[in-house]
């Protein structure tokens, strides 16, 4: 845990890869004691994803797998068996929340859609993650990062300024995967708050697509009022408002507020073409950015991003630097809030991982704890907690349960 | 009984732009009574938007009623001595303060966490600065672009070969509204445990590094960032947008295993090339994606977009239309989910408002956004008790402003 907010919160995950893992994780984050389930032998896909340390795959090499389960008990247990299915409904029973991220038809099949659950313990937040929610047409459709950025209306917006002869662009990695995690633990700590008070329980439905929907703000706003549809293609009235290179790098830069771009000017040196009529203003730059641009590079070609990042900056201009890993590593803000911890684990040894965003000023940080291997909790959670013995543990072992 | 967890909660909301008020909409979605304090003086970004060059402005009808729905509205002029007071007093009746202002702002008001908690004691107070309220660039100034470019999401967003590119949709904004959720109810978890309230300070940058782990241990591990890989997987194929028919109409595929590979070829009607041993397995399809996506291109250009995702998802294999806003607002499955929903607001009309994004049986019916001010007789009368007559001298006076 990093922080101990949720003291005595007992977590059921019976999650894979990102979205109900990473929402797990955020509650171990905050002191919930989270046991994760995972498939005997084969575990979590995510320890088959990359990055794998020096580019060596293996279950426990996986950087994916470590971040997203770490802070949590990991055991192993086969729920398609009928003991499987009984060891589950025992640990159901203590538990306050269960999280799961599993397609709706399987989760009946097994008997543990929220209707069963919720005989087992009435009390119990059970959060569904799935790529379009418990409910509709698309219910039992197949999602994933890509096609919930499409349906979810991102997609086809990305990215700015795009080339209409290129495909619509993904974002990087699991981006909205992870969101989606992050909303369901949102939602999962509200409906928390309220089984404490009146011992309620309830299904939280949590849709990846609608979790991508929410970024489509500025877009649906102009729809709703104008009926016109943005594409990636619009030019915005707005220049610059880009990427741009640099001497050794890249910096984002947009001035929504003339003083911003006067006083840019002033961190170029005051060239003379700054003071053409052609870049009077925002508007009139975005219709004249072809000629703007050239003149501009001429200059963050000779500057790096280190010091247009911080020139700009000391002068109040919201300019961005395009940091790399390894620079955001090294931020020195971040280093300041000790945002990245290092997490020592059998396997792979140190590691350097991100922290969490957040700091409470009643609650002390405490290191994290790493991810578990496969099985790692087994005997704590089977033996130490349950009663089996490590005869039957070797037995369940056998027949395939654990 | 259906009863949304945070009722009888009072949250007062400092907030503008999207971070703060999207955090504010979500917990009036749950239940909470969130009132924000706005002014004339300076007003939020988002009720002056004009969002097209012919365009009225209105101090009614910006993206502001998209991220502000449900919440009560006040006018307050904090920098006036009054105002202040007004101010404490509206927090004193409260159970938490959220803002995301500029870390300057409170302090040089005497409006900041110290000061609160002195008037409130269990008081939960979170900000949501871009790279945090303390370290040496806590003055940094943003906007989302800036924080997702810092916090390393640029870097390796982008075609393969090709310089990085902005987003399109500004993603640091709500998933820091969603970070500072978390923190505030982690927060208020523990009040109810411990009696003790807190300031919880999100930085924004943060959170978006913390959602692009994979970018950051592959530097970790292997020393490298991650490159710009367009629409690739790092295992799938097909992992792309093809073309359908119609004008810039996309559909996205992902294609996970042999099986789904199999279905797929089928629902293509087994073509030759299907049968290629350039595409026998996934490691062949991954190396040969780019002659792959050509072929597969081939088929999907003769059918809509829909129907390519049709005939995909009823054979197993996970495919998207690309939607664009209007096809998103009328598409059969968020019209029966409700996750988008028409509002009549009274002044922006019929709009198209996106809910939280779960359901639950347990959730708060809500009105739209409120018009500036709207609240202001509840807030100052049967809140705070105030006669008609000094509400009224207060804002004849441009303190309730």
């Amino acid at each position: 845990m990093f922080y101990k907010a949720l003291n005595g919160v007992k977590v059921l995950e019976f999650g894979n890869l990102i979205s109900a893992p990473f929402c797990a994780k955020i509650l171990g984050d905050l002191g919930a004691e989270v046991i994760k389930i995972e498939e005997p032998e084969i575990g979590d896909t995510s320890r088959k994803q990359e990055p794998f340390l020096k580019d060596i795959p293996g279950t426990e090499r996986s950087g994916l797998y470590q971040y997203v389960n770490m802070n949590k008990l990991g055991i192993t247990l086969n729920l398609e068996t009928t003991t499987g299915k009984k060891i589950f409904g025992e640990l159901l029973k203590t538990a306050d929340i269960f999280v799961e991220n599993n397609p709706p038809k399987r989760m009946k099949e097994l008997g543990l859609d929220y209707k069963s659950v919720k005989k087992i313990n009435p009390r119990i937040i059970m959060t569904s993650i799935t790529p379009f929610g418990q409910t509709g047409p698309y219910k039992d459709y197949k999602g994933g990062e890509l096609v919930a950025t499409h349906l979810g209306g991102v997609g086809y917006l990305s990215t700015r300024e795009g080339d209409a002869s290129k495909e619509p662009l993904k974002y990087p990695a699991h981006l909205f995967s992870f969101q989606a995690g992050l909303c369901a633990a949102g939602a999962t700590l509200g409906y928390l708050y309220g089984q404490k008070i009146t011992g309620e329980g309830t299904q939280i439905d949590v849709s990846e697509q609608e979790s991508v929907i929410q970024n489509v703000n500025a877009s649906i706003a102009r729809y709703s009022y104008t009926g016109q549809i943005s594409r990636r293609t619009d030019v915005l009235d707005l220049a610059p408002h880009h990427i741009l290179p640099c001497k050794d790098g890249y910096i984002y830069a947009s001035f929504v507020e003339e003083h911003q771009w006067r006083r840019f000017v002033e961190v170029m040196g005051h060239p003379d073409w700054a003071d053409s009529e052609l870049f009077a203003n925002a508007q009139i730059r975005s219709q004249y950015w072809d000629a703007l641009k050239p003149l501009m590079l001429e200059w963050t070609m000779e500057h790096t991003v280190e010091e247009i990042y911080r020139n700009s900056q000391e002068k109040g201009i919201p300019l961005g630097a395009v940091r790399n890993a390894a620079q955001v590593l090294e931020d020195k803000q971040m280093k300041a809030r000790e945002f990245f911890v290092d997490i020592d684990r059998a396997k792979t040894g140190k590691l350097t991982f991100p922290g969490v965003p957040y700091r409470f000023s009643e609650i002390q940080r405490e290191a994290p704890v790493a991810a578990p291997l496969l099985g790692q909790h087994n005997e704590e959670i089977y033996c130490k907690r349950m009663g089996y013995t490590r005869i039957d543990l070797d037995k369940l072992k056998e027949a395939g349960v654990i | 009984m259906d009863t949304a967890p945070l009722k009888g909660l009072r949250v007062v909301a400092l907030t503008w732009v999207w971070a703060g008020p999207w955090m504010g909409a979500v917990l009036a979605d749950m239940g909470a009574e969130v009132i924000k304090v706005e002014t004339r003086q300076r007003l939020d970004a988002q009720r002056v938007v004009k969002l097209t060059k012919d365009s009225v402005e209105d101090i009614n009808m910006g993206q502001f009623n998209f991220t502000n729905r449900g919440v009560k509205s006040c006018t307050l002029n904090l920098k006036q001595p009054e105002g202040k007071e007004l101010f404490k007093k509206l927090v004193k009746v409260s159970d938490a303060v959220i803002t995301n202002l500029s870390p300057r702002v409170l302090p040089g008001w005497g409006l900041d966490y110290p000061a609160l908690k002195e008037i409130k004691p269990d008081l939960i107070m979170v900000t949501l600065p871009a790279f945090g309220s303390e370290g040496p660039d806590k003055d940094y100034v943003s906007y989302a672009s800036t924080i997702e470019a810092v916090g390393g999401l640029n870097i390796s967003f982008g075609y393969p070969n090709e310089p990085p590119v902005l987003s399109g949709t500004y993603p640091a904004d709500p998933i820091g509204s969603i970070y500072g959720l978390v923190g505030f109810l982690a927060a208020l978890n523990y009040r109810t445990e411990t009696g003790k309230g807190q300031l919880v300070d999100v930085a924004q940058s943060e959170g978006v590094t913390s959602l692009i782990p994979e970018v950051i241990m592959e530097e970790v591990m292997n020393g490298r960032t991650r490159p710009r890989m367009g629409n690739r997987d790092e295992i799938m194929a097909p992992h792309a947008c093809y073309l359908c028919k119609g004008e810039d109409k996309w559909v996205a595929i992902a294609v996970g295993n042999d099986v789904e590979w199999q279905a797929m070829c089928k629902v293509m009607g087994n073509p030759d090339w299907c049968k290629d041993e350039k595409f026998a397995d996934q490691y062949n399809r991954w190396q040969n994606q780019d002659e792959l996506n050509k072929l597969v291109g081939s088929w999907t250009k003769d059918f809509t977009n829909t129907e390519v995702m049709t005939m995909l998802q009823k054979a197993g294999v996970a495919a998207g239309s690309s939607l664009d806003i209007g096809e998103l607002v009328r598409d059969p499955h968020v019209v029966k989910r409700g996750a988008i929903i028409q509002q009549n607001h009274p002044v922006g009309g019929k709009i198209n408002v996106y809910r939280a994004p779960w359901k639950s049986a347990l959730t708060a019916k809500n009105p739209p956004a409120p018009c500036l001010g709207q609240h202001n007789d509840y807030v100052f009368k049967t809140l705070l008790g105030m006669s008609d007559s000094e509400v009224a001298r207060l804002s004849e006076e441009k303190v309730i402003y």
